[in-house]
């Protein structure tokens, strides 16, 4: 049992609707990115994880704990939910210190953690204003702090960057990154890979109800064997490349895009890797450019689901 | 030009939401970026004709945005916001919203099943959009921009919501719009990496004022290329031989950035070599729209105004 | 997804012009709500007992009121009828109350405005759906209730040619002022359920107490009829047929009734014009 989440054949129904279907992974230090097309089973997770809904099957521990009506739980939680739809009335403070006295903190306390969260965030000059006065990157950052105030060890975030303009969008990431630096766990899900990219290389990838892959995303993309790793490398000499990458048996197939560039397609690009720099330098290969146009998460979701 | 404009302010009470915005948009497609409160969707609304200026004037595909009627005669607008009337079914919204726009009947009906085709919405043209999937709805906004095949698009986040294989389609179709050359488009998001697949041009805003503004190719491509090296393994030892070797280097969190000069390529393969470590990328410090855009808006709000 | 089709060809044919335009947006509204359930019972019973009622009065009116004089001014009973009234504003808030308040719940006026279309045309064509709608009880129950006493000798024809074209002068008034209220109340608020409960407490509100307050029983003083528009619009109608006047001057009910309207358009077009098509 090591992972932050701890998931075993978990699966949950509404009536005849699938939510998760013998769910099975084990994730969560540091930073993880959760990624799948809609309706995959993303919400019943985390549904499941803060203890609102109840495995019909399967055993489910979040910070080696059953999350079901566990209150001492739900303190180590933060807890971002996507709905953007907040109290419109009460201003960034009040807000963040409102949901921080439900926890039972004091009044005093709540004032202080609740300043020292939207500073973090990067909301301390607007926290005198309405929620409704606020831009969807202000809210999202609004949520935000009132997921970190009560210093969770674990953050729980659904689509947290959803149309938070750029700036916003640095100061989420580098909040995100900073906790996690500091020892929190972040779980995040968002539609917009290359955000999760810029974080982490941890996800989990559901789709249909189940974790159809988790764990670092170049390692999962060395494992899709029907795809091989392409890489590109540009050269003003390319079939002298091609020639001294022939004797290699990994590689799979060559082609000449264009005149100045070889692309190569290996089976282990490890491998491939490792062994490249001695054979360039030993035949004095000119190369001025390599670089791998699949090895992403969004070649990694348009592979395994399409 | 597609839209010129020259002083165009627009206040509401004490914000000068557009301030003295003057630019001149080439025809193709553009990407509209900035921050929050920039003035996109006021400058938008100016260029629609739905709001008079303050002061200033403009003009959009030749017409004067005093009068928004023959520019939105031209112009299919695709909101972010969901807009949809859920009780009618999807190719009785787009015939609709066609012939609002003045096509005959049967014209409308016609080109909304045209659109719809190539948007991809199927037999779900039959159903109430109140059953239809975000993804749908969102090819369906873009279907009702389409029908009455206007000179300019104005996208105004399309692939918000959309998962990412949504998002991958959305942006294929836009991309052929764009493509299409007689075709027009104004692209508005935060997500630039969008902006940047689909855009030849782009327009930066904040603050009610063009902060920049150009291609995109000739403003990524900035003075001071470095070249970018991300590597696997030991970072230590494979940073030395390049120093040992006379070369400057910055680290960067997947490896590090050095100013191109001679022979720089070919020691970092020796370098990569003599210390195990594995080259996972080589190339341009390419960067990205989104780290351009944060610079210039920090250059900007730095500069004091 | 299908990019086998070629992208377009610009379309050739020359768009049509605004009132096309409008007229769309008023034949698509009219054929929607008459397949929702709620208006077609509204539309059908209204007019149906509307028209029946009014008949059935024409035709018992020697008995029932014996000293009614049958002329012109006899038009004015059916429509001085509560059942008009009760109707009008069923019809009112059944289909009025959604027609803006529903595009701005969903908000499809963002679609809307992004047409080449003006507010007013917005404006104007949910107008032209409502009052063809509450025409069919404000209008047509009058009009075919003179044609059928006419059809049926049961008075002349000079009286009856007239007859109809006060019902239909008066009638338009009724329609234009619950169709403008209507449309006011309904450009104010997202949900429709408030815009008809404002209908039916400008109708029952307004009408009831304070004609009850205005009888002799209570504070008894007829100039507060001016504040029921259903008693304004009775006393511009009973001079209009030539009945017995009524407490307050018709000329002053008339204006009030203008007013109200004129009022209530002017604020619609601009709540419209401040509408936000394009969201931050």
């Amino acid at each position: 049992m090591s992972g932050v989440v701890e998931a075993r054949e978990i699966s949950k129904w509404y009536g005849e609707v699938l939510g998760l279907n013998a769910f099975t992974v084990s994730f969560g230090k540091g930073i993880t990115g959760l990624v799948g097309p809609n309706g995959a089973g993303k919400s019943t997770l985390f549904k499941l994880l803060i203890g609102q809904l109840h495995v019909d099957q399967g055993d489910l521990r979040v910070l080696e704990e059953d999350p079901w009506n566990n209150v001492s739980l739900k303190r180590k939680l933060g807890y971002c939910p996507e709905s953007n739809q907040l109290y419109g009335w009460l201003t960034g403070e009040e807000f963040v210190e409102a949901l921080l006295r439900l926890e039972g903190i004091s009044a005093r306390d709540a004032a202080k953690a609740a300043t020292a969260a939207l500073k973090t965030v990067g909301l301390v000059e607007a926290r005198h204003r309405r929620l409704r006065t606020y831009s969807r990157g202000m809210r999202q950052r609004a949520k935000l702090a009132q997921a970190l105030a009560h210093e969770p060890d674990l953050l729980i975030l659904d689509e947290p960057l959803s149309g938070a303009d750029p700036v916003a969008r640095v100061h989420i990431l580098d909040t995100i990154t900073d906790f996690s630096r500091e020892g929190g766990h972040v779980l995040m899900s968002t539609h917009v890979l290359y955000e999760v990219e810029r974080v982490t290389n941890n996800i989990v990838l559901i789709h249909n109800g189940k974790a159809i892959a988790s764990g670092d995303i170049h390692a999962i993309r060395a494992l899709i064997d029907e795809h091989p790793h392409a890489v590109r490398i540009a050269t003003s000499a390319p079939r002298a490349v091609a020639e001294a990458l022939t004797g290699l048996d990994h590689v799979v197939s060559m082609e000449f895009p264009s005149p100045q560039e070889l692309l190569v397609r290996t089976r282990r690009p490890e491998a491939f890797y490792r062994e490249l720099p001695g054979i360039i330098v030993d035949r004095s290969l000119e190369v001025h450019g390599l670089e791998s146009p699949d090895d992403s998460l969004e070649a990694v979701f348009r592979y395994l689901v399409g | 030009m597609l839209v010129e404009t020259a002083g165009l302010t627009k206040v509401f009470g004490e914000v000068r939401a557009v301030d003295d915005l003057s630019v001149a948009i080439p025809e193709g497609a553009i990407g509209l970026v900035g921050p929050n409160g920039a003035g996109k969707t006021t400058f938008l609304r100016l260029l629609l004709g739905l709001l008079k200026p303050t002061a200033g004037r403009g003009r959009v595909l030749g017409h004067d945005i005093f009068d928004g009627i023959p520019i939105r005669e031209q112009v299919g607008y695709m909101p972010e916001h969901d807009c949809l009337l859920p009780e009618m079914t999807g190719i009785g919204l787009v015939a609709y919203m066609g012939r609002v726009s003045g096509l005959d009947r049967n014209t409308a009906m016609s080109r909304a099943h045209d659109v719809l085709q190539f948007v991809g919405v199927e037999e779900e043209r039959y159903r109430k959009i109140a059953e239809y999937s975000t993804g749908m709805k969102q090819k369906i906004k873009l279907a009702q921009a389409m029908v009455h095949d206007p000179k300019l698009y104005i996208f105004d986040e399309p692939t918000t919501g959309l998962d990412p294989r949504g998002r991958r389609e959305m942006l294929d179709l836009l991309r052929l719009i764009a493509r299409s050359g007689e075709r027009n488009l104004i692209l508005s998001s935060h997500l630039l990496p969008d902006v940047e697949t689909i855009c030849k041009h782009v327009v930066i805003l904040d603050g009610g004022h063009q902060i920049a503004a150009g291609e995109l190719q000739r403003l990524l491509s900035g003075a001071g290329d470095r070249l970018r090296i991300d590597i696997r393994g030991n970072y230590g030892d494979f940073a030395r031989h390049l120093t040992d070797a006379g070369f400057e280097i910055e680290a960067t969190p997947r490896g590090l950035k050095s100013p191109r000069r001679p022979g720089l390529e070919a020691e970092v393969f020796r370098a990569a070599r003599a210390s195990g470590a594995e080259v996972r990328y080589l190339g341009s410090e390419i960067r990205s729209l989104e780290e351009l855009f944060l610079e210039i808006l920090d250059r900007e709000r730095a500069g004091g105004r | 997804m299908s990019i086998s089709l070629p992208t377009y060809k610009l379309r050739e044919t020359p768009l049509l012009g605004r009132r096309q335009r409008v007229l769309a947006i008023v034949s698509t509204g009219l054929r929607r709500e008459f397949r929702r359930p709620a208006a077609i019972f509204a539309i059908g019973v209204g007019s149906v007992i509307t028209t029946v009622t009014s008949i059935v009065l024409l035709l018992l009116a020697p008995l029932l009121l014996p000293g009614q004089r049958l002329d012109l001014s006899f038009f004015f009973l059916p429509v001085s009828s509560p059942t008009i009234l009760f109707f009008v504003t069923l019809m009112a808030s059944v289909v009025g109350a959604g027609l803006i308040s529903d595009d701005l719940d969903s908000m499809a006026i963002s679609l809307y405005l992004s047409r080449p279309i003006s507010h007013g045309d917005y404006v104007l064509a949910k107008a032209a759906i409502l009052g063809t709608l509450v025409a069919t009880i404000a209008i047509l129950p009058l009009m075919i209730t003179a044609i059928v006493a006419g059809l049926l000798g049961l008075f002349p024809w000079d009286v009856v040619l007239p007859a109809i074209g006060v019902s239909i002068a008066v009638g338009i008034l009724l329609t234009a002022f619950y169709t403008t209220i209507t449309l006011f109340l309904s450009s104010m608020t997202r949900r429709k359920a408030y815009a008809a409960a404002g209908v039916f407490a400008i109708t029952f509100g307004l009408t009831v107490p304070v004609e009850v307050l205005a009888s002799q029983g209570s504070i008894g003083n007829p100039v507060l009829l001016y504040l029921s528009p259903w008693d304004n619009f009775l006393a511009v109608a009973r001079v209009a047929f030539g009945a017995a006047p009524a407490p307050i001057d018709w000329s002053a009910s008339l204006g009030i009734l203008l007013l109200i309207m004129v009022l209530a358009g002017l604020v619609t077009n601009a709540r419209m014009r401040s509408m936000e098509v394009v969201a931050g």
